[in-house]
């Protein structure tokens, strides 16, 4: 009996997510670059707080945003310009022959992503709070497991729609991913309260769902007593799940037409641009 | 109606660059073409011909500008995904994979794009492994691999999905001779034992396409310039034979002149060695007896005799008018 | 002549790395995209510091902290930029392993490369202090801006920055895909410690000692001394304390313990280069790539 159309696009994603999971494994340097150096940002943002004698949910504020930021930056980089990478390494065209949808190769990147990211992101926020001393208080955890989730969902979401987006970009990849890094940590909120952009723009920012995830995430970690969320948890919930559907839509359209795109032109498996 | 692996008709490609950036290309004029399944096809032709510009609309990477291409009986430009199933691609000087997987884990995740049962995917490349003479290499990472076992591992991972039509382009670019033979040798093997399946190679190796082609397309400029089996190409240029003799040293050399059908001789004679080197052509094969009888009247002994087949090089010289270079 | 062709590389380099940054678009885009991001990085400060003030940004502190910030691009630019050369030229262009092997000095092609970025930061540089001086307030008076000192300690920071990038290429000769972590995270290690948004006495003792062997700490005052003297010393008499940890220093030893510890950290990239490139063509890394 050959396995149906599921089975097969389910081991194309099991097979794509296993160098990123098994990968950063194999090069132990991961650990002082991924997690050591990402505190120095934290603890610079987290001292400035000090130093200004800020409340001190802020500085918890700082180190979990600044644990976050790993996965806007594997998104960035590891999900939106990865089919840079793998056109020029050769990769991208045995993807496009592969008689899986590419929907499944995207889906086993982002997994892969995740499961490393998490490692990071985890490990940021445990030193970070360690060196730096926060209380969480956390209130409702079946809510927090909840929104992460969906929050990751729709980021690499998001990321595989960049991914599609970015399929025929050469090095316009690599500075638009640069372009992107520092506006999202400042329009998302990663080391403040986002409400302080104010209601449209914090309402704008909410199209990144890291913005919202981490509003969440914030009001869950520190009961919110400052008043810092900007939207109930619920309804912060109900939106990021409708952007992970939403852009896994956009993401599933923009790779079909982008792929015709670069059919058309020759540009899927034109390399050195 | 009959189905042929491959059928491109008034196949066109042009490429038409950036603003600024030059004139448009013509990669493929009005190609036809006709692969029969279960052939080994060569696209023989200089770089730049448009070899890999065809295989890659035949392999779904590129849509034409106009004209038709069939895989499988199948439209490349709307029937891709069913294309997909059948198919499989290896290129020459592939970087392909992750550097930091093993050369097994490399094959293994590629072959689950093809939707392989884990299981049956790794028996299969163990197996292919072993034929390739890798089974040492399978835990090596791939970047610690050579040109030519990098190469074999590219090979391997296109025909461990098990292809109907499997596309190579120039598989043994680079490569030594041991490593091309390898690789030559598993082709052929490969299709002998699944005659069902067919190959359609593009190299601007000559020998390679004679040797392993059961039919070939000179292709130049983007247009196919024969089409034949390399036998019957290279008849296309046996209008005249040419003949090389080694003799004892020739006094007589009028055996050559008065008979029909020779021309273009020509004597070198070798003193030291007491010996004469003659060059003719014959429009006849049997004119060589006459010759042979008439120098061996004269008392000289013939050392060799070489009749000059004409290669692929000349049949290429002979369509274009310039060889490879 | 040696000078002379080490001097071509450099210039060749400038002109690849000038292609490279700016050629994928046209110059509108790459004069937005260059101002758009450090605009945006130093917002997130400004939010940061409006969150706990208030609003209020015509502090001496505010000043202090957008100055360092809008400097700091020139240590995160370049160090990112040098490492990302290697990283670039060796898995994406595959390039690295020729010139590597050509005859010129690889320094000299790195630095070459680095010039472009320093002249792309400038310009972002500019235009981030333009804004804060006209839209924030932040205390720069042309008309008072001491020049001499501005000179010589752009000219030191940026040769102590170039040096300092070239040890950290040498070290992405060894790593694996890991440039953008390099970049993220050492130049994370000198905004920590060399005072670049506040001042190193909010660091515990221990890290106060190293920020005082850093150049860059050094560099950052003599350049805040050199374009806002008066918020300096504004800064410096707060509450009768030592604010900065260097106050007590004139602008004369500061530069001297710039020039002096930028001679030490030449000396200590150029070694860990030159390790490093030992060690990676000792394990074949040259070339190699690392994707996954």
């Amino acid at each position: 009996m050959t396995d149906g159309w599921l089975v097969k696009n389910l081991r194309a994603i099991r097979g794509r997510a296993y160098p990123r999971v098994i990968g950063a494994g194999r090069e132990p340097s991961w650990i002082f670059f991924e997690i050591v150096l990402p505190l120095f940002t934290v603890a610079a943002y987290a001292y400035i707080y000090k130093f200004m004698d800020a409340r001190a949910e802020l500085i918890g504020y700082v180190v979990l945003g600044g644990a976050m930021t790993a996965f806007w930056l594997n998104v960035l980089w590891n999900m939106a310009s990865q089919f840079y990478w793998e056109k020029e390494i050769g990769n991208l065209q045995l993807y496009m022959i592969a008689p899986i949808s590419r929907m499944s190769v995207l889906a086993g990147m982002a997994l892969g992503g995740m499961f490393s990211t998490t490692l990071h992101a985890a490990s940021t926020l445990l030193i970070g709070t360690l060196l730096f001393n926060i209380t969480y208080q956390l209130v409702d955890p079946i809510m927090l497991i909840l929104i992460f989730t969906t929050t990751l969902v729709a980021l690499y979401g998001m990321g595989m729609m960049f991914a599609s987006m970015y399929l025929l970009f050469g090095r316009e990849a690599h500075h638009l991913s640069n372009l992107l890094t520092d506006p999202v940590y400042l329009v998302s909120g990663f080391y403040f309260p986002v409400n302080s952009l104010g209601t449209w723009a914090a309402a704008g920012a909410s199209l990144i769902p890291v913005t919202l995830g981490l509003d969440a995430m914030r009001q869950l970690f520190f009961s919110d007593v400052s008043g810092d969320g900007f939207l109930p948890l619920n309804i912060e919930l109900l939106i990021l799940a409708g952007l992970s559907i939403l852009f896994l839509v956009l993401a599933k359209y923009s790779l079909s037409y982008m792929e015709y795109l670069g059919k058309t032109t020759g540009r899927l498996t034109l390399r050195w641009q | 109606m009959h189905q042929y692996a491959v059928e491109t008709q008034s196949l066109t490609r042009v490429f038409t660059p950036k603003k600024r950036e030059g004139e448009p290309v013509n990669a493929l004029n009005s190609v036809d073409l006709k692969i029969e399944t279960g052939e080994l096809f060569g696209l023989l032709g200089p770089n730049g011909a448009g070899k890999t510009t065809l295989l890659k609309i035949l392999c779904t990477l590129l849509l034409p500008t106009s004209g038709k291409a069939f895989v499988a009986g199948l439209d490349v430009e709307n029937q891709y995904e069913d294309i997909r199933t059948k198919i499989n691609m290896v290129s020459g000087g592939e970087m392909s994979g992750y550097g930091l997987l093993t050369v097994r884990e490399n094959l293994w995740m590629f072959s689950q794009f093809y939707g392989i049962k884990s299981k049956v995917a790794k028996d299969k490349i163990d197996r292919l492994l072993e034929t390739f003479g890798m089974t040492d290499k399978s835990k090596a990472k791939l970047r610690t691999l050579s040109t030519g076992q990098r190469q074999k591992m590219n090979v391997i991972r296109g025909f461990v999905t098990d292809p109907e039509i499997i596309f190579l382009d120039e598989p043994t670019l680079g490569l030594d001779v041991n490593a091309s033979r390898i690789i030559r040798t598993f082709i052929l093997d490969w299709l002998k034992d699944n005659p069902d399946k067919t190959v359609v190679l593009t190299t601007h190796y000559m020998a390679e396409a004679d040797e392993l082609c059961d039919r070939i397309a000179i292709i130049d400029q983007g247009g196919i310039l024969a089409c034949d089996t390399p036998e019957r190409l290279k008849k296309t240029v046996r209008m005249n034979t040419m003949l090389s003799m080694d003799v004892t040293l020739l006094k007589n050399r009028e055996v050559f002149q008065g008979l029909n059908g020779v021309g273009n001789v020509s004597f070198v004679d070798d003193s030291e060695r007491n010996q004469t080197h003659v060059k003719f052509v014959v429009q006849d094969d049997s004119c060589v007896s006459d010759i042979v009888s008439g120098v061996l009247d004269q008392g000289s002994k013939i050392i060799s005799l070489q009749k000059t087949e004409p290669t692929l090089e000349d049949v290429f010289i002979k369509m274009v008018g310039k060889g490879f270079e | 002549m040696a000078i002379m062709h080490d001097l071509r590389t450099l210039k060749n380099a400038a002109w690849l790395g000038w292609q490279m940054e700016a050629n994928w678009t046209d110059p509108f885009l790459f004069a937005t995209y260059s101002i758009v991001k450090p605009i945006s990085a130093t917002l997130i400060l400004v939010f940061m510091y409006m969150v706990v003030t208030g609003g209020q940004t015509n502090s001496a502190f505010f000043s202090y902290m957008y100055v360092g910030n809008a400097l700091y691009m020139y240590v995160a630019e370049v160090l990112f930029g040098v490492t990302w050369v290697i990283h670039d030229d060796r898995e994406h262009y595959m390039t690295l392993k020729q010139v590597y092997i050509a005859p010129i000095k690889f320094p000299a092609y790195i630095l070459g490369r680095s010039a472009i970025k320093i002249a792309i930061t400038s310009a972002g540089v500019f235009v981030t202090l333009l804004f804060g001086v006209i839209v924030l307030g932040v205390g720069i008076d042309i008309g008072a801006v001491d020049w001499p000192l501005f000179a010589a300690s752009m000219l030191l920071g940026m040769s102590c920055i170039c040096v300092l990038g070239l040890a950290l290429g040498g070290v992405t000769f060894l790593t694996a895909k890991h440039s953008i972590g390099i970049n993220e995270g050492v130049a994370g290690v000198f905004y920590v410690l060399s005072g670049v948004i506040f001042p190193i006495t909010a660091l515990p003792g221990w890290a106060q000692s190293i920020s005082k062997v850093l150049p860059i700490t050094y560099w950052m005052d003599s350049m805040r001394r050199a374009l806002m003297p008066e918020t300096m010393s504004e800064m410096n008499s707060l509450s009768g304390l030592d604010v900065t940890g260097l106050g007590t220093f004139d602008n004369l030893f500061i530069m001297a313990f710039l020039a002096l510890s930028a001679a030490i950290f030449f000396m200590i990239s150029l070694g860990v280069f030159r390790y490093a490139d030992n060690v990676a063509r000792k394990q074949g890394k040259i070339d190699w790539t690392t994707a996954y």
